[in-house]
């Protein structure tokens, strides 16, 4: 379990990070970091790996304060990609195989092993700079995940990427996830998010304002009820709680809570009822209502 | 943990060696150092005349030249002498009537050797023999103070230029992980000190590399050239000295370099943040200059001392004149120490400074104040 709690971050005099932003990541999980620009994704993940120290808060992992040693068996992807651009892919990953403490057998094994699953095997030799985006950002997965890290801490691991490219990084991390691994990874593709995740940390302003797991979060949002009637009376939902919206002789309601059984009695009276039923907010519903 | 230091000093060399401006680099400088060892053989070197006779015994011309190199021909008359003369097959030629027939105006030189050859020949001949000059020197044994000076002059170059281009490699190298962030994965892994420790090392051996090449290229130039007849003693000494000094002087500008540059995140600004640092090494490089000309100066003296000039003035200091062995050890070890001081003090630097991406970073800042 990795444990951020109260992480407090100021820049200079008076701008304020991070203030006291707290969540967990259990084994095995998938958590999507989601915020607006400058909210503090990128300096929350930077504090998790060290590069930058925080104000107050603490991060464990297994219950105990993350220190170097323990870092040093993490998996790291920052926001502005870094690699050497005139060193060979194969070379590359083999490298920070060994910084991470691998042996050169097993360094070599492991990157063979992430060359072929990630497509590379044809662009081994060549230097990184020779790579498209895609095969860079390929490689720059590799080099996070060498030396098979106990937690991954990927800031925007999809940005810029092609449909086939994602495909091909959200496979690889779900089977991390699969094996044990905890995995943050921050994103603004938020469908994305509600594919992978299983659960997300909204963060707004250096503060948390939700976090947990996808389902919880969408029962917090409530249940919501969508009826759609055609054709209805004017005036049918006057004096019914909830959002009309009006498209050509459709008329599309929205409620969340409410006596159900009396909208629907309401409806049937009103036209012919085309829709009536639930249904779940999506994670961009859930990221609007809490950031606003 | 030291494994880190090796692991990134490997690839250092690694990147660097294999780069085509190495190689091309290596060869170029092996190339015009060994033929600067042939220079002075095209310049001047020891004179060589070929001298033509006819129907006269050869003068004892090597007496007063003992270091020229005389060749002489016999002719059957003046005539195949003339033919011989005018092809420039021949520098003179001695013939029948104490005469001595040349193309145009002889050689001073060359006029004077025959004059005293002549005159020695026929005082020989007359019976009379005369005791010659025997030339004493009391004041110190001047005999390769030219030489010296000449080894001295391209030490300072050698050595000014390959530790500047040495460390600019530290500076852009550590410019490079910086801005492409990639030093934030690093040093993830491991320590600052590995990484910039790990980077002046590698950068070292292959400076090191460079500079052998040249020593070696340049005394072996020399042994082929005949030039090294003319080096003092103990120049293996002042090849092996250059070689240690090179090693001090650059573990100190490299260690400045590394931490000024760890200020800065892109490669325009390198230039810019080192300044202090190509002044202290330019301001070493016009002493250590002065100091091949006269090396017992006293500023020369007083700077062969203290670091970081020292490390150049004293290489160059030694090879231009004798210096006491007991100062070439304070010098050294005061050396070592600012060394030591100065990578303790650029570790700190770089630490506090590399991973604070963005807008250059105050030094004072950075030395005073805590952890980004």
């Amino acid at each position: 379990m990795l444990d951020i709690t109260g992480l407090r971050k100021t820049f200079g005099a008076d701008k304020v990070a991070l203030d006291g932003v707290s969540f967990a990541v259990r084994p095995g999980e998938m958590f999507g970091f989601v915020g607006a620009n400058g909210a503090g994704k990128t300096t929350t993940m930077r504090i998790v790996m060290g590069v930058l120290s925080a104000d107050a808060g603490q991060v464990a992992w297994q219950g105990r304060p993350l220190g170097f040693a323990e870092r040093r068996r993490f998996g790291y992807m920052p926001e502005e990609r870094g690699l050497y651009q005139k060193m060979k892919v194969g070379e590359q990953i083999d490298y920070f195989g060994r910084l991470h403490g691998l042996s050169p057998a097993d360094a070599a094994k492991a990157t063979t092993g992430l060359v072929e699953r990630l497509g590379l095997t044809e662009r081994r030799g060549d230097a990184v700079e020779a790579l498209s985006l895609g095969n860079q950002q390929r490689v720059q997965l590799a080099v996070a995940l060498v030396h098979d890290p106990e937690v991954l801490v990927l800031d925007e691991p999809f940005s810029g990427l092609d449909p086939l490219a994602v495909e091909a990084l959200a496979e690889v991390l779900q089977e991390r996830a699969r094996g044990g691994v905890p995995v943050i990874f921050s994103s603004h593709q938020l469908e994305l998010v509600d594919r992978l995740c299983d659960s997300i940390g909204i963060i707004s302003a250096g503060r948390m304002v939700a976090s947990g797991s996808v389902d919880a979060l969408r029962s917090a949002e409530g249940q919501r009820l969508r009826v759609v009637v055609r054709d209805p009376k004017p005036g049918w939902a006057e004096n019914l709680p909830g959002t009309l919206t009006v498209a050509g002789d459709r008329e599309t309601l929205v409620v969340t809570g409410g006596d159900d059984q009396a909208i629907l009695r309401a409806a049937v009276q009103a036209g012919r009822v085309e829709h009536f039923g639930s249904e779940r907010p999506t994670i961009t519903e859930i990221f609007k209502e809490a950031v606003s | 943990m030291k494994n880190h230091l090796f692991m990134v000093a490997g690839r250092e060399i690694r990147a660097q060696v294999r780069t085509k401006a190495f190689v091309i680099g290596l060869i170029v400088s092996v190339l015009v150092v060994g033929g600067l060892a042939f220079a002075p053989k095209l310049l001047g070197g020891p004179d060589s005349y070929t001298l033509g006779r006819v129907q006269v015994a050869e003068l004892p011309v090597a007496t007063f030249a003992p270091d020229a190199e005389i060749k002489w021909r016999e002719f059957p008359d003046e005539a195949a002498a003339k033919t011989a003369l005018l092809d420039g097959d021949v520098d003179a030629a001695v013939v029948s009537g104490s005469r001595v027939l040349t193309d145009g105006e002889i050689d001073s030189e060359l006029g004077l050797l025959l004059q005293s050859a002549n005159r020695e020949a026929q005082i020989g001949a007359s019976g009379v023999t005369i005791t010659p000059l025997a030339m004493e020197s009391v004041g110190a044994d001047a005999r390769y103070e030219g030489a010296r000076r000449g080894i001295a002059t391209v030490l300072v170059l050698v050595l000014f230029f390959m530790i500047i281009g040495s460390v600019m490699m530290v500076a852009m190298g550590v410019v490079e992980e910086k801005g492409s962030r990639i030093v934030e994965i690093l040093l993830t892994s491991i320590r600052p000190w590995q990484l910039l420790g790990g980077k002046i090392l590698g950068l070292g051996v292959v400076g090191l590399i460079n500079m052998a090449a040249i020593l070696a290229a340049g005394l072996a130039g020399a042994l082929v050239s005949g030039l090294a007849a003319d080096f003092p003693p103990g120049m293996t000494g002042i090849v092996i000295g250059a070689l240690v000094w090179f090693i001090l002087g650059y573990a100190f500008f490299a260690a400045f370099s590394g931490a000024l540059a760890a200020l800065v995140s892109r490669q325009e600004e390198v230039g810019n943040v080192l300044q202090p640092m190509t002044l202290l090494l330019m301001v070493s490089y016009g002493v250590s200059f002065y100091a091949s000309a006269d090396p017992t100066a006293p500023i020369a003296t007083v700077l062969s001392f203290i670091p970081p000039f020292s490390s150049m003035v004293m290489p160059v200091r030694t090879a231009a004149a004798e210096v006491p062995v007991w100062e070439v050890a304070l010098s050294g070890a005061l050396m070592l120490a600012a060394v030591v001081g100065m990578l303790a003090l650029g570790a700190r630097i770089y630490e506090r400074a590399v991973l604070r991406t963005g807008a250059r970073v105050r030094l004072l800042e950075v030395i005073t104040g805590n952890k980004p």
